[in-house]
């Protein structure tokens, strides 16, 4: 997480209270991760369902046999690239925000080291695991109390680990479709099968999961439909903060020295 | 208006069926004028005249077999076909007097009158018959006995789809290659007659595909896609394979580049005619010569050896030829179902928790703010 003055934690818009999520860095590089993933959708489905009477005018539209072959590769190389430069920015702030300061204490053991990699945010961990228990039981009219997630939820974390698990499976895929030749100089091309199911299989769950999962959780929601700005804005609403990360939402107003303007939790 | 005498009525009437037969006359001048003015399409080798009844659209009948058998000859379309020059008893030498006996099968092996340039020969198709009954196509097996089903195996006809056969479909609106300026170079010294423009015609028709791959996909299709057709021969469902390749989709939208059928069954530079079984030696896709075809000058030309393994005709639902797809397949029909079936069961009991927000089963305690700093500063202090 960007610890920077560039965003206060808490922000005010026409009196009302608004909670810093995400940094323009990290905004620009969603943008460009959800560009590039509709679009290789908009290229990628039509061959799928190439039999399906939307495939043919979808992929003519898309700039047809000659074309849209050609943006699929090119939108690919840019979610590729995006990838990489995302693992080198995790690296980073890994680095400054957690070894430095071991680093500078004199503290850097590889136990110190494990627990400071296990404590970055995105990390899954024992809270998570709680908090799907607490939510079943909350969403299975067995407890009354919501859970209380925390800065990032496990929903967050699958949504942020599904795209780190599906470009190291797609890409070197399609890449290897892309360069079938060249591959094939070197490994069998029975394997060009296998990559083939990989690449489209594992697209259609990604295309799946996000238009039905993920825009409901963000956008379809009753609370947020037509579209949750946050991935705009960098900033969420204060009932989406009581409704979505209340513990975070509590600690933040306690550390802002408004503990007594906290509002329950309440109910959706 | 009031009451309009009798003859005046009479008169109205009188003039507006004069301007209607007008009318009707400029019409008919039209229609004869214009009639006048359609210049006939220009007139086949057809010395007996075939076409004086063969030209009406509606001349069929319904055979013996109770088939409905049209013989209407479209002139545009032959004129435009690559027998405009042969007469129609060449083809047709049952023929011998008109009115005429039901005509029997055209055989397209016999000799027709024109000359085979290159050999002074007269010309025949005859080669191609040998080349196809060498094929795996051949009526005859190798002792040269009738196959089972001989039916089934294709004539000339069967994939030879002349305009002619179909005359009231629409077909591909392509014709071969014609450059005015291409041309003028031969009409400089070739000037008689339409020597040039046939000369011309006929090479560059042959410089590029005479069909779509599309086409060449339906051709083949038309028998190797019925399912009793493939279980009289113990064939798989290639069709609905190849149409699930890349080279399948890329043809399907329109590429004219991607392998259709015969571009991996034919031996690069053979004539299509004399496409082998997989078990032949000198077959094209027979295991040895898988990595030659694919890397063919205008394939796969980068391509190593390993290219040979790729499977292309795949059957995703067949577990024991295609053991890997179809694992595969299940692994990640099931992790899709289990990824999506869990969280949209989530989704569906999070909509349901929105209708009785404060109800629950087990009482419980409401927890608050405070709960959540003395769990966080508990989890911090470990």
């Amino acid at each position: 997480m960007i610890m920077s003055d560039r965003y206060p934690k808490i922000n005010y818009r026409n009196g009302k209270r608004y909670f810093f999520r995400f940094s323009l860095m990290q905004r620009v590089q969603h943008v460009i991760l959800f560009s590039c993933v509709i679009t290789l959708g908009l290229t990628g489905f039509p061959q799928r369902y190439y039999n399906e009477p939307w495939a043919e005018p979808l992929f003519t539209f898309m700039g047809g046999i000659e074309i849209a072959p050609q943006i699929h590769r090119a939108a690919g190389l840019v979610l590729l690239c995006l990838f990489l430069f995302h693992t080198g920015y995790w690296m980073y702030l890994f680095y400054r925000n957690r070894l430095k300061p071991l680093i500078k204490e004199k503290n850097l053991r590889p136990s110190t080291f494990f627990k400071a990699f296990l404590s970055m945010e995105m990390m899954p961990n024992g809270k998570d695991g709680r908090d799907i228990v607490q939510m079943f039981k909350y969403l299975l009219y067995l407890s009354p109390n919501p859970p209380k997630y925390d800065r990032i939820c496990w929903k967050e974390k699958f949504d942020y680990f599904a795209p780190y698990w599906g470009i190291p499976i797609l890409g070197p895929a399609g890449l290897a479709l892309w360069f079938r030749d060249e591959f094939t100089q070197v490994f069998p091309g029975w394997l060009l099968n296998a990559l083939y199911i990989m690449h489209t299989d594992e697209a259609l769950l990604a295309g799946l999961f996000l238009f039905f999962v993920h825009w409901y959780n963000v956008h379809y929601a009753p609370e947020k439909f037509p579209l949750g700005t946050v991935f705009l804005t960098g900033y969420l609403s204060e009932a989406d903060m009581i409704h979505e990360h209340y513990a975070e939402y509590v600690e933040t107003m306690t550390e802002h020295g408004l503990a007594h303007e906290i509002k329950p939790q309440g109910h959706h | 208006m009031g009451v309009l005498p009798n003859k005046m009525l009479h008169g109205t009437a009188q003039r507006l069926t004069e301007t209607f037969a007008a009318l009707l006359a400029a019409l008919l001048v039209i229609v004869m004028l214009g009639g006048l003015a359609w210049t006939p399409p220009a007139q086949a080798e057809d010395e007996l005249n075939c076409v004086l009844c063969h030209k009406f659209r509606g001349l069929s009948r319904i055979d013996e077999n109770g088939r409905f058998r049209l013989f209407y000859i479209n002139e545009n379309l032959f004129m435009k076909g690559p027998h405009k020059r042969i007469m129609c008893m060449d083809c047709h030498r049952d023929i011998k007097k008109i009115p005429h006996d039901p005509a029997e099968k055209v055989d397209c092996t016999v000799e027709c009158h024109l000359t085979e340039p290159s050999g002074k020969q007269n010309f025949t198709h005859a080669p191609v018959k040998e080349i196809l009954d060498a094929s795996v196509h051949s009526r005859y097996d190798k002792e040269g006995n009738l196959k089972d089903h001989q039916e089934d195996y294709p004539g000339c006809k069967d994939c030879h789809e002349q305009p002619l056969y179909r005359p009231l479909s629409f077909f591909k609106g392509k014709s071969a290659g014609i450059s005015r300026r291409g041309l003028s170079r031969c009409k400089t010294c070739h000037q008689t007659g339409d020597f040039a423009e046939d000369f011309y015609n006929h090479v560059t028709s042959r410089l590029q595909k005479s069909r779509e791959s599309r086409e060449i996909v339906e051709v083949c299709a038309k028998c190797h896609a019925d399912p009793a057709f493939q279980e009289r021969h113990g064939l798989d469902d290639v069709v609905t394979s190849y149409k699930e390749t890349f080279h399948g989709k890329a043809v399907t939208f329109g590429s004219d580049e991607t392998a259709d059928c015969l571009d991996c069954h034919v031996v690069y530079g053979e004539s299509v005619h004399s496409i082998e079984s997989h078990t032949e030696p000198t077959a094209s896709t027979h295991k040895n010569n898988i990595a030659a075809t694919c890397r063919n000058e205008e394939c796969h030309v980068n391509a190593g050896e390993g290219i040979a393994s790729y499977q292309v005709h795949t059957d995703y639902s067949n577990a024991e030829k295609y053991p890997m797809q179809y694992y595969m397949l299940k692994f990640f029909q099931g992790l899709m179902a289990a990824v999506l079936y869990f969280f949209v069961i989530i989704i569906f009991l999070e909509l349901l928790r929105r209708l009785f927000p404060n109800f629950s089963f087990i009482k419980e305690k409401p927890t608050d703010a405070t709960s959540v700093l003395q769990n966080s500063s508990a989890e911090k202090g470990v």
